[in-house]
């Protein structure tokens, strides 16, 4: 091997080698065996500096570097881009000397010094292990995503792609598009139909040509990971064909009227007219309902010949790069508030059937009346909070409510100016400029009272409803009749199968990554839209239908190079280890039955190697030989204290630059505390290391989602096989430390040197 | 002497069909009891201390028992295993502790 590792270190314009002696070091580096060239430089970061170190490069004396300089959190552009540039990333090792050496032991340049040529000692040797140059991929899926839904979050994530040059496929389990949104009379903050912006929504769809939607579909299963889903669709039948006119005549004849009276008085016939829908203009046959070809009626005076009783379920399969969840949420059922009498009592209303009432395809053309005498609704009752932040039935506030009783109470005084309209509240939560609604309720006249009321009562000699509450501020009971009762009742979500593997909340939304990934579901390549995610309006379900558009959009078109695990397969016995503890599901098997990471879905976190137990996984840079190289290199035995910490480069890595901490511990950046594989901790040890230390993020703060809760099972196995072997288990750490927690975490370091001089040498090291 | 599973430390290789200590036993003695989804022996008699099990897995688990005529309690065998070295430690029946380290071929 003619080129060999260049060693540089930097002065830091004196930071560092005012404490350490880098001319010292240097001549002893000199003389190590593969180092061809070792320097000592002013500052690294100056181009001037880097300059000198690529020529070296492009010289071919070099083709592995040890930099000896700042934090790998600092400046880590510009050797990256030296990477990419002139070398492979893998060949490119940081050592710490400043924030961890130079500065960590301010009156001990001796200490500093020693500990600067074992990190040197570690890094020189992992780059000799180092198999050759590791060129990180760049990649890109096929460019068709499939989104799950067509309600107004999947729409605008499906125009977007398109427009964006996806190929995509929407799939509705109902017989037309819209969803909830459809179904209201107005929405806020323009007061407008919602039939517009979805005809908007639907016609971008429609015109830009790479858009198949498949209404009455579901998905049946999804397997495979990002960059290559393979997903099974099952399409009922509509028994009405494409030649449909929405004419309309098939649904007059139809003789079956079903009864699907609720807080409304509401009937169906066996045909489905797509009222109050933008797309498909076609209408749907109940099969559940209809009489059957025996019957015969619509096909008989359908002038299209539209109607299809054979029609059978068919199932399809797609093949996609990502799946967009916009499943949507559904009412809570409000009867089981049941002082409130919902189905029980007429008049009783759920916010969505006020919206029905109100509009012209409703039971009174939109007149609002009760429905059971047609008696005008001039007094109203809003409960907000229906089943809402109440530990029998939601524990959450559904955050929209206040703000649809609001919108309603508009409906309410158009209808009749000198309506009586009371809201009951516990506390009204409309922010930003949604405030102004509730000024204008106010001056309205709409009496709001503080307190959740008791229940809904009828009154036994008018047969009036009443409610019955307490007003919290005035401290009196209150007694208010009313001829419609409107219960705001909150959201839950549409059952998403566990087979999705989405990391669902206690109510089965699933809201993301917060704050940092809100549409990640932590599974690669599906992201979760619209009030799948959580109760929103339709803004919020519009901007977050875009948000998981633009995640897909940038998981098509990967640009930037990835870092994968590299695989053995010579030691691979096919365990599956990996697949299970992926966080992300992005490593799936190939034909023969080997891991194949995701090239659009791993995200480089290492939690694969941190648990294979043949470590035959492992990123860059990480592999068993490069590791216990790194092990093995410095001086450990003798009377020295000496620990390997493993810390994980999002936090605890950060938070150790720049503190005070003792010179016996070796800092080793990590991906994740969870990408620690328990093999090197039994390398360390048995190389005669006196502890080990594993540090990385809490475990809710984790951006891996379960790295430390890993790490922490997987040294509590190791520490009771350490007990077996007669060691003491406490040789062995995990510390969990927040970015900013530095100090707890130099002090927890302090201790642990402190036990183990009290402890003694490792029993390994007599060996 | 069987091989004995500690079901705390045993997570039947995350439900696989087959465990690393399934794999790797030369006389296909060891089993996954699907119910509660650790691994066992499943003829202990046949077992010739190989200790092929106890090396493989990845929690250290799996134990085997030294017959009464080589170490009656408290003596043990026990490995701990490294990329490139294995450390057997032995405590006799009077309590000594003694470890042998030696270097392995594991690595590639």
């Amino acid at each position: 091997m003619p080129a060999g590792i260049g060693v540089y270190l930097c002065r830091c314009d004196g930071r560092i080698n005012e404490v350490i002696d880098l001319e010292g070091l240097r001549s002893k580096i000199g003389k190590w065996k593969g180092v061809s060239e070792v320097r000592v430089l002013t500052a690294l970061c100056r181009p001037g500096d880097l300059a000198s170190v690529v020529e070296d490069i492009q010289a071919g004396r070099v083709d592995r570097l040890v930099i000896g300089a700042c934090s790998p959190a600092v400046h880590q552009e510009s050797f990256e881009r030296l990477a990419a540039e002139d070398l492979a990333p893998n060949l490119l090792e940081r050592c710490n000397l400043r924030e961890q050496c130079a500065l960590a032991h301010p009156g001990d340049p001796a200490g500093a010094t020693t500990q600067a040529l074992a990190l040197l000692k570690m890094g020189v040797a992992r780059l000799k292990a180092a198999p050759g140059p590791v060129i990180p991929e760049t990649t890109t899926g096929n460019r068709r995503v499939l989104v799950v839904g067509g309600g107004i979050a999947g729409l605008a994530a499906a125009g977007n792609l398109a427009r964006g040059g996806v190929e995509v496929t929407v799939v509705e389990k109902r017989a037309w598009l819209g969803g909830r949104v459809a179904q209201l009379h107005r929405y806020y903050p323009r007061g407008c139909a919602p039939r517009c912006g979805l005809a908007v929504q639907t016609e971008r769809l429609l015109q830009s040509g790479r858009v198949s939607v498949h209404t009455l579909a579901e998905v049946a299963g999804v397997h495979g990971t990002a960059g290559n889903f393979q997903v099974n669709i099952r399409q009922h039948p509509r028994f009405i064909g494409q030649e449909c006119t929405g004419c309309g005549r098939c649904e007059a004849v139809c003789p079956v009227v079903t009864d699907t009276s609720r807080g409304l008085p509401a009937w169906r016939k066996a045909v489905l007219s797509p009222a109050g829908s933008v797309y498909p203009l076609a209408y749907a046959i109940d099969r559940q309902a209809c009489l059957g070809p025996a019957c015969g009626k619509c096909a008989a005076v359908c002038p299209a010949g539209a109607v299809c009783m054979e029609e059978d379920e068919q199932s399809f399969s797609v093949n996609v790069s990502a799946i967009v969840m916009a499943t949507g949420s559904a009412l809570y059922d409000v009867a089981a508030v049941e002082n409130y009498g919902y189905g029980r009592l007429p008049g009783v209303l759920t916010s969505m059937d006020l919206e029905f009432l109100a509009s012209p395809d409703g039971p009174t053309g939109g007149r609002l009346m009760r429905p059971a005498d047609e008696r005008p609704a001039r007094r109203v009752a809003f409960i907000q909070c229906a089943g809402s932040r109440d530990c029998k039935h939601l524990p959450y506030c559904s955050a929209i409510c206040c703000a649809v009783t609001l919108k309603q109470t508009r409906y309410v005084r158009d209808a009749y100016p000198d309506a009586e309209v009371t809201v009951f509240y516990m506390d009204m939560r409309v922010t930003g400029h949604l405030e102004e609604m509730y000024r204008q309720a106010m001056d309205e006249g709409t009496v709001f009272i503080r307190g959740n009321p008791l229940a809904v009562v009828r009154a036994a000699d008018t047969g009036d409803l009443e409610v019955v509450a307490a007003d919290s501020l005035s401290g009196r009971r209150v007694l208010v009749g009313a001829d419609l009762v409107v219960l705001a009742a909150g959201l839950v979500p549409e059952h998403i199968a566990d087979s999705y593997h989405l990391a669902k909340d206690g109510a089965g939304f699933v809201p993301g990554h917060l704050p940092c990934s809100p549409t990640e579901g932590r599974r690669a390549g599906i992201f979760a839209a619209g009030t799948a995610q959580g109760p929103m309006d339709a803004s919020g379900a519009v901007q977050s239908g875009l948000a998981a558009s633009a995640e897909c959009l940038a998981l098509l078109d990967q640009g930037p190079a990835l870092v994968l695990p590299l695989l053995d397969k010579t030691k691979c016995d096919g365990c599956k280890r990996c697949v299970e503890e992926c966080p992300y599901g992005a490593i799936t098997l190939d034909r023969d039955g080997y891991p194949l990471p995701s090239a659009t879905g791993c995200r480089s976190c290492g939690i694969c190697q941190g648990g294979c137990p043949l470590r035959c996984i492992h990123l860059p840079g990480f592999s068993t030989r490069e590791m216990a190289a790194r092990l093995a290199a410095p001086a450990v035995g003798g009377e020295e204290v000496r620990v390997i910490a493993f810390l994980c480069g999002n936090d605890a890595y950060r938070a150790l630059d720049g503190t005070v901490y003792p010179v016996n511990v070796l800092p080793v950046a990590v991906s994740c505390a969870g990408a620690v594989n328990m093999g090197w901790i039994n390398d360390a040890l048995l190389n005669g290391w006196d502890g080990v230390i594993v540090a990385g993020c809490r475990a809710d703060e984790c951006h891996y989602g379960h790295g430390p809760d890993l790490a922490d099972s997987r040294v509590a196995k190791l520490q009771e096989t350490l007990r077996s072997v007669m060691v003491e288990a406490e040789r062995v750490q995990v510390l969990t430390c927040g970015i900013g927690e530095g100090g707890s975490l130099a002090a927890a370091l302090e201790n642990f040197v402190r036990r183990l001089t009290e402890m003694g040498p490792s029993p390994f090291k007599e060996c | 002497m069987p091989p004995r599973v500690n079901t705390e430390k045993c997570d039947g290789c995350r439900a696989q069909d087959e465990t690393l200590c399934v794999l790797i036993c030369p006389g296909d003695l060891m089993a996954l009891d699907t119910g509660s989804g650790k691994a066992y022996c499943r003829s202990e008699r046949d077992c010739w201390d190989c200790m092929s099990c106890v090396k493989s897995c990845p929690h250290g688990a799996i134990e085997t028992r030294l017959p009464y005529q080589l170490g009656y309690y408290p003596a043990k065998l026990i490995p701990l295993v490294g990329s490139n070295k294995i450390s057997w430690t032995v405590v006799d029946i009077h309590g000594k502790v003694e470890r042998f380290t030696f270097k392995t071929r594991n690595d590639d």
